[in-house]
C-alpha cells in the first residue's frame, strides 16, 4: 500500500517488517481523522446518494419503505428551470463574494505587515471582533442597520443634502438584496482570510526579500515574485474554501429573507436545498440537488489538487 | 525551544538567520506621507470592522424602548445594564443561560482540541508522505466540504441515534469535529508543506524518531497555522445552530446559539435590546479565546522568523 | 478465535434483548417521565403548572416535563426528533404544519379517543387539519384570532366611522391616508394571513380539491382577483415596508404612524404599553372591531393556532394520551381561554377573555367565522417555499395582480400535485 518513500530524501532507516512499516507510515496518522469523518460525514453522504435515487419524503423518515426511482429525481431537478435560475444566481453571487473577500483579505494582510505593532494590534482586534460576531446576530444587526423604517444607513444617507432614503427598502430589489448580503458575508469572511494570509506572509523569509531588494526590485515586484509564490499554497486553499463556502451560503441569505425581499428571486443553492429537503420534506430531490452541486464543484477542485500536488512533488 | 530549533536549522543546512533578520516586520523606512496613508487605511479597516459590533453593544446598553427610535441613538444615552441582567437571569424558552454557556464551552473546546490534534496528524501524512491513494484522500477531504450541511442533517441524526449519542455532549463534539476536520486538515497541510522537511531530518539526525520529529519540531513551528485553524474551529463550533437544534433537544443540553434563537422568539414582542445583549455575551468567549491564542500566534510568528 | 467472538456477540445480543424485555415491558405505561413539547410562549404559565400538577397527581410515580421549543426550525426539529429513539411524547405543532406529519405516520392514531377528547365539540377546521385518511391523529389545541385595532382620534379627524362592510373598510383606508398622511391600514407585504379574508369574502379560494383528489389553485379566478385588488388598494395606503413582515407591527401603530392595524388579539397589550411598560398615545384612544364581511357581519378570517399529538415513537403512549386528555379538559382549556386564546372546544368559545368585555366579544365574533388553509399534506411545503409571501410582497409593490396570481397558482399546483 504505502511506498513510504520519504518525501525529501530523509536518511534511510533500519529495515522494518511490513506491518511495522505500515504502522509507521501515513495511514496511522490518518486513522483518527478518517474514523470521525467517515462515520459522521462519509456514511451520511452515502445515505444521501442512496436517498437521491429514491422517492424519499417524510413518510420514509418515519419508516415507510422508499421506492427506487433511479435517476428520476435528477431528471426532475435538471428539467426544472427554477433550479437553473438558482444555480446561475449562486455562481454569480459566489463569484462576486470570493473576489471581494480575497481581494480585501489579501490587501488587509499586506497592510498588517506594513503597520507598526500598536496599529497592527488595533486592526487585528477590529478584525477579530467582526469575525467573532455570531452570524445570526451579525445578520440581525446588519439587517437592522439597513432597516427600511429605522435603519441607521437610511438615516445617515438621508443626512446628505438632496438624499431622502427614509422608507427605502434595501432588500426588495434582488440586486440590492445581494449587495447587502455581500456586505454582510464579506465583512464576516475577510478577517479570516486576512489573518490566515498574514500568518502565511510572516513565514516568508526576510533575507530572501532583502536579497531581492539588493537586486534592485521594487516593492510590487518583490510582492509578486517572492511573497506570492511563498504563500501560494495558503492562497489556493483559501480561494478553494471561499468558493465552496460562498456557493452554499445559507444562514445569512435565509435570515435576510425573513427580514425582507422576495424569496423566489433571492434564493441561492444552499437555501434551495433546505427549502426542498428539510422544510419541503422531499429528501430525495434535495439529495439529488446536493449531489449535482458537488459534482459541479469537483471539476475545479480536481484541477486545483492536481496542480498543487504536482507542484509539491516536483 | 526556538534556540534549539535555530541551532538544528543551522545544522540542517538551511541558512541560519541573523538575530536581526525579521527586518521587514519593522515598518520599513518610509516617507511621512506613506505612513499617514497606511494608518488612515488601518483606521478605515478598523472602523468598518468594528461599527456593527459597536452598534450591537450600544443597543444592548440602551433601554428597550429607545432601541427602535426613528432617530438612532449613537451612544448609550439611556444607559442600562438591565438587558444583560435579564438575559443572564431569565430563561429564554425553557433554556437557561449558564447551563447553555457551560455546554457550549464544553462542546467547543473539546472540538478544537480533537480537531487540531487529528488534523495535525493527517496534515503531516498528506504533506510529508508519498503513498498510493493520497490524491484520492486529498480530493475526498475537499469534496466532503462541498456537501451542504442542510442536506446531511437527517442522515447524521440517524447515525447518532444508532449509537445512542443523541442529547449527549460527545455526540455533538463528534459531529462538529467531523465538520471542521476537512477544513483544518486542508489549512494545516498547506502550512506543513510550507515548512522545510530539513528541520525534521535534522531532528532525526539528533536522535528523534520520525514521529518525535513531527511532534517536537513541526508541531511547534505550526503556531500561526494552529492558531488560525483553532480560532476557525472554535468559531464554527461555537456558532453552529442546525445540528445543535436537532441533536440536543433537552433544555439542559441546549447550546448558546439555540438559546439565542429562542430569545429572538420567546417573547411576543421582539426585544432587540435583549437580543443584542445576548449576542454580546455570546461573542465574549470567542474574543477571550482569540486573545489567549494570539500570544501563541506571536510566538509562532517568531519561530517562523528564526526558521527562515 | 472466530467462534469465540461469535459466541460473545451472541451473548451480548441476547443480554440486550433480555434487558429490553426485563426493563421495557412491565415498566411500559405504568410509570415514566413524559416530555411535552410546547411551542413559543403562547401557553400561559398557569396552564403549564396545572398540566404538570394534575398529571403527576393522577399518575403517581410518573413525572411530566414541559420543554419549550420555538417556531423557527420546528418542522426540521420534529422531522428528526419524532423519528428518533429519544422522541418527545406529546408535541404541539402549528395547524398548517400538522398535515405534513399526520400523513407521514409520525403521530399515534387517536381515533379511539376522539369522543373522549371532546368529539364533535372540537374545532372542526382543526380536526380536519389533524386527520388523515379517515383517522384522527392530532387534536385541536387552541386557536388565535385577529382583531382590527384603530386610532379613534384619527378616525374622527378623517370623518370615518367603524366600517360595516369590507368595501367600506377599503374606502375608509384611502380616506384615512388622505386625511392623516400616515398609513390608512398598516400592512407589511409579507403579512399574507390578513389578505386571505379578502379572497374568501369575494367568493374566491386559495385552492380547492377536484373529485379525483388533485388540487386546483384558484388565486387567479375572477373572484379571487377581485379580492386581491382590494388587498392592493389597502396596501397602497400603508407606509410599512413593502417586503417587511408583521412582527412588531404594533410599534408604528402605537406611535401614531398608522390609523388602523389588523393583528392577533394579544397585540392589545403591546399597543397600550411600550417596551418600558409606559403608556402610549393609544392607551386611551384605542378602538377595535372584527373585520367586516362583504355583506356585513364578520368576515371569514384565517384561524392560526395549534394542534397537539402523541408521537408514534413515544415510550409511554398510554401516559402520553392521559397528558393529552388533560390538555383538552374543560379546566385546562378554560385557563387558555382566560388568557385570550380561543379554546379547542366550541362550547367553551364564550370563555375567551379580552382585556375588556368588548374586546372579548370582538374576538369571539371573529373566531366564530374562522377558516383554514387548504387541508393538503403538502400545504406546509407551499408555506416553506413562501409562495404567498412572495405574491403579496409583489402585490404590495404595485405589481399586476392577475398575472402574479396566475403565476402563484402554477407554483402552488406544482407543489400540491407534485
Amino acid at each position: 500500500m504505502s511506498t513510504l518513500a520519504p518525501a525529501r530524501g530523509l536518511p534511510p532507516r533500519r529495515a522494518a517488517g511490513p506491518l511495522r512499516r505500515l504502522l509507521r507510515g501515513p495511514w496511522l496518522l490518518l486513522i483518527p481523522a478518517a474514523v470521525v469523518v467517515l462515520a459522521l460525514t462519509g456514511w451520511p453522504l452515502i445515505q444521501l446518494v442512496i436517498m437521491s435515487t429514491q422517492e424519499f419524503g417524510r413518510a420514509q423518515i418515519f419508516g415507510a419503505p422508499p421506492e427506487f426511482v433511479g435517476l428520476g429525481n435528477y431528471l426532475d431537478v435538471l428539467g426544472d428551470p427554477a433550479f437553473w435560475a438558482v444555480l446561475g444566481r449562486s455562481v454569480l453571487f459566489a463569484g462576486a463574494n470570493v473576489l471581494a473577500t480575497m481581494g480585501l483579505g489579501i490587501a488587509i494582510a499586506v497592510l498588517l505587515t506594513r503597520l507598526a505593532r500598536v496599529m497592527r494590534t488595533v486592526v487585528s482586534i477590529g478584525l477579530l471582533l467582526a469575525w467573532a460576531m455570531p452570524p445570526l446576530s451579525a445578520t440581525v444587526v446588519w439587517g437592522w442597520m439597513f432597516d427600511t423604517r429605522a435603519g441607521v444607513v437610511n438615516y445617515l444617507l438621508s443626512q446628505l443634502p438632496g438624499v431622502d432614503l427614509i422608507g427605502h427598502s434595501w432588500l426588495f430589489e434582488p440586486l440590492s438584496f445581494f449587495f447587502v448580503a455581500t456586505v454582510i458575508i464579506t465583512w464576516q469572511s475577510v478577517p479570516f482570510v486576512a489573518i490566515t494570509v498574514y500568518a502565511g506572509l510572516t513565514q516568508v523569509p526576510g533575507e530572501v526579500l532583502e536579497a531581492a531588494q539588493l537586486d534592485g526590485t521594487n516593492g510590487w515586484q518583490r510582492f509578486r515574485l517572492v511573497t506570492v509564490p511563498f504563500v501560494r499554497p495558503v492562497l489556493l486553499v483559501l480561494l478553494m474554501l471561499q468558493i465552496i463556502w460562498d456557493i452554499r451560503v445559507f444562514t445569512q441569505i435565509k435570515a435576510l429573507q425573513t427580514i425582507g425581499g422576495v424569496q423566489e428571486q433571492t434564493t441561492t443553492i444552499g437555501v434551495y436545498i433546505y427549502t426542498v429537503s428539510t422544510a419541503g420534506g422531499n429528501l430525495g430531490a434535495g439529495g439529488a440537488i446536493a449531489v449535482i452541486l458537488v459534482l459541479l464543484m469537483i471539476v475545479p477542485a480536481v484541477l486545483y489538487i492536481r496542480s498543487t500536488l504536482r507542484q509539491e512533488e516536483s | 525551544m526556538s534556540a534549539a530549533v535555530s541551532s538544528r536549522t543551522g545544522a540542517g543546512g538551511v541558512p541560519a538567520a541573523s538575530p536581526g533578520a525579521p527586518s521587514r516586520r519593522r515598518p520599513r523606512r518610509r516617507g511621512l506621507g506613506g505612513r499617514i496613508v497606511l494608518n488612515v487605511l488601518a483606521v478605515i479597516v478598523f472602523v468598518a470592522s468594528v461599527f456593527p459590533v459597536y452598534w450591537m453593544v450600544n443597543s444592548a446598553l440602551l433601554s428597550p424602548g429607545s432601541v427602535r427610535d426613528s432617530t438612532p441613538h449613537f451612544w448609550p444615552d439611556t444607559f442600562t445594564l438591565g438587558n444583560f441582567i435579564g438575559v443572564i437571569t431569565e430563561p429564554s424558552g425553557s433554556i437557561e443561560f449558564l447551563p447553555a454557556l457551560g455546554m457550549s464551552l464544553l462542546v467547543t473546546l473539546s472540538t478544537v482540541v480533537a480537531a487540531l490534534l487529528f488534523a495535525f496528524l493527517a496534515a503531516v501524512a498528506l504533506a510529508r508522505f508519498r503513498f498510493v491513494g493520497k490524491r484520492g484522500i486529498v480530493i475526498a477531504v475537499l469534496v466532503v466540504q462541498m456537501v451542504p450541511v442542510e442536506a446531511l442533517v437527517v442522515s447524521v441524526y440517524r447515525v447518532l441515534d444508532g449509537w445512542q449519542l443523541l442529547n449527549t455532549a460527545l455526540g455533538l463534539i463528534l459531529v462538529y469535529t467531523a465538520t471542521v476536520l476537512p477544513f483544518t486538515i486542508w489549512v494545516l497541510r498547506g502550512f506543513v508543506a510550507g515548512l522545510p522537511a530539513e528541520l525534521e531530518e535534522a531532528a532525526m539526525v539528533d536522535g528523534c524518531s520520525r514521529f518525535g520529529a513531527f511532534w517536537r519540531v513541526t508541531f511547534p513551528l505550526l503556531g500561526p497555522g494552529l492558531a488560525a485553524t483553532g480560532v476557525f474551529a472554535f468559531i464554527q463550533a461555537w456558532n453552529e445552530f442546525l445540528y445543535a437544534l436537532v441533536i440536543m433537544t433537552r433544555p439542559e443540553t441546549r447550546t448558546l446559539p439555540v438559546w439565542l434563537r429562542a430569545f429572538v422568539q420567546a417573547t411576543k414582542e421582539t426585544d432587540w435590546a435583549a437580543i443584542m445583549a445576548g449576542s454580546t455575551l455570546m461573542a465574549i468567549p470567542v474574543i477571550v479565546f482569540f486573545l489567549i491564542v494570539q500570544g501563541r500566534m506571536a510566538s509562532g510568528v517568531a519561530a517562523g522568523a528564526v526558521k527562515g | 478465535m472466530k467462534r469465540k467472538l461469535a459466541l460473545a456477540a451472541l451473548g451480548v445480543a441476547s443480554a440486550v434483548a433480555l434487558a429490553g424485555c426485563a426493563s421495557g415491558a412491565p415498566a411500559e405505561d405504568s410509570t415514566g417521565d413524559i416530555r411535552v413539547w410546547l411551542v413559543g410562549a403562547d401557553t400561559p404559565q398557569d396552564a403549564r403548572d396545572y398540566l404538570k400538577t394534575t398529571f403527576e397527581e393522577e399518575n403517581p410515580g410518573s413525572t411530566l416535563t414541559i420543554e419549550e421549543q420555538q417556531w423557527t426550525g420546528l418542522v426540521d426539529l420534529l422531522t428528526t426528533s419524532l423519528s428518533g429513539s429519544d422522541s418527545p411524547d406529546v408535541v404541539e405543532v402549528g395547524n398548517t404544519q400538522a398535515p405534513a406529519f399526520t400523513s407521514a405516520g409520525a403521530f399515534l392514531d387517536l381515533s379511539d379517543e376522539y369522543d373522549a377528547l371532546g368529539g364533535d365539540d372540537l374545532l372542526p377546521g382543526f380536526v380536519a387539519a389533524g386527520s388523515y385518511d379517515g383517522k384522527f391523529y392530532a387534536a385541536p389545541y387552541y386557536s388565535g384570532s385577529r382583531v382590527v385595532f384603530y386610532n379613534q382620534a384619527m378616525y374622527e379627524a378623517a370623518g370615518v366611522s367603524v366600517p360595516t362592510t369590507l368595501d367600506e373598510y377599503v374606502s375608509n383606508a384611502e380616506k384615512l391616508k388622505a386625511a392623516t398622511g400616515v398609513s390608512g391600514v398598516y400592512w407589511p407585504g409579507k403579512d399574507w394571513y390578513n389578505a386571505l379574508p379578502f379572497i374568501w369574502e369575494n367568493g374566491g379560494e386559495v385552492a380547492v380539491q377536484n373529485s379525483d383528489g388533485s388540487w386546483d389553485a384558484q388565486l387567479s379566478s375572477d373572484a379571487s382577483v377581485a379580492g386581491l385588488e382590494q388587498v392592493q388598494a389597502v396596501m397602497n395606503t400603508s407606509t410599512a415596508a413593502k417586503d417587511g413582515d408583521e412582527s412588531n407591527a404594533w410599534v408604528p401603530f402605537r406611535e401614531e404612524q398608522a390609523a388602523t392595524l389588523s393583528a392577533p388579539s394579544w397585540a392589545y397589550w403591546s399597543i397600550v404599553a411600550d417596551e418600558d411598560q409606559k403608556p402610549t398615545a393609544l392607551t386611551d384612544n384605542l378602538g377595535y372591531f372584527a373585520l367586516p364581511g362583504k355583506d356585513g357581519g364578520a368576515a371569514q378570517v384565517f384561524a392560526g393556532g395549534s394542534n397537539i399529538a402523541v408521537s408514534a415513537k413515544s415510550a409511554h403512549p398510554e401516559l402520553a394520551k392521559k397528558a393529552l386528555a388533560i390538555m383538552l379538559s374543560d379546566d385546562y382549556q378554560s385557563i387558555l381561554a382566560a388568557n385570550g386564546l380561543v379554546p379547542a372546544k366550541v362550547s367553551l368559545g364564550d370563555k375567551t377573555a379580552g382585556a375588556t368585555p368588548e374586546l372579548a366579544a370582538v374576538i369571539a365574533e371573529a373566531a366564530a367565522n374562522a377558516k383554514l388553509t387548504p387541508a393538503s399534506p403538502k400545504w406546509a411545503d407551499v408555506e416553506a417555499a413562501q409562495i404567498l409571501q412572495d405574491l403579496f410582497v409583489q402585490i404590495a409593490n404595485g405589481g399586476d395582480v392577475a398575472s402574479l396570481a396566475a403565476d402563484a397558482d402554477q407554483k402552488i399546483e406544482a407543489i400540491l400535485n407534485g
